[in-house]
């Protein structure tokens, strides 16, 4: 049985700017990736650790009002800049720590998209950077 | 020069803003969420 319920109430920020009252889903990947070191006379694969590369995904209401969405994101897009998400708003320790990716790069960004009758929403994706976990 | 915190989304508005490790400031800038604070000249 499930004893926790995460990410109803996340806490969101990019580039310290909160984000969370804007984001329908959120996603934090480590990544470290593999190297194959398989050698001759082996019968499986083995493989080592290579290089970390991370990424967080999310899903956002697309606002051009101003300091929201759209004037977060307008300036980042091939820059690199800091992300965090934290399972809950209560208080940062152990069981609710602050998930931080540095240094990640914003590659694209949707600037307008939509559809009739429904909310514009764009999906966002920063890659690498070095991946932290904050429990005080 | 010092910069002023002007959105709530990046903390309390007219408190000093510290930028942590990795934050782009100048996008912050240019997304109207903090300010540049001129020093006062003395006279």
């Amino acid at each position: 049985m499930a004893t926790s319920t995460y990410l109803t109430n996340p806490v969101v920020t990019v580039n310290s700017v909160a984000l969370t009252g804007f984001c329908t889903s959120a996603e934090m990947m480590r990544v470290q990736e593999s190297i194959d070191t398989t050698a001759f006379g082996q019968s499986s694969r083995e493989y080592s650790s290579g290089l970390a590369n991370n990424e967080c995904t999310m899903t956002l209401f697309l606002t051009y009002a101003a300091a929201e969405v759209y004037a977060t994101l307008k300036s980042l897009v091939g820059t690199r800049t800091t992300v965090t998400l934290k399972p809950t708003s209560a208080a940062t320790s152990a069981t609710n720590p602050v998930l931080t990716l540095t240094g990640a790069y914003l590659e694209s960004l949707p600037v307008l998209t939509g559809s009739v009758g429904e909310m514009s929403q764009i999906d966002i994706t920063f890659t690498g950077g070095v991946y932290t976990e904050v429990v005080v | 020069m010092k910069l002023i915190i002007v959105s709530e989304l990046v903390g309390t508005p007219g408190d000093q803003y510290v930028p942590a490790e990795g934050i782009n400031v100048e996008a912050l800038l240019e997304g109207g969420f903090i300010k540049q604070e001129k020093p006062t000249k003395e006279k």
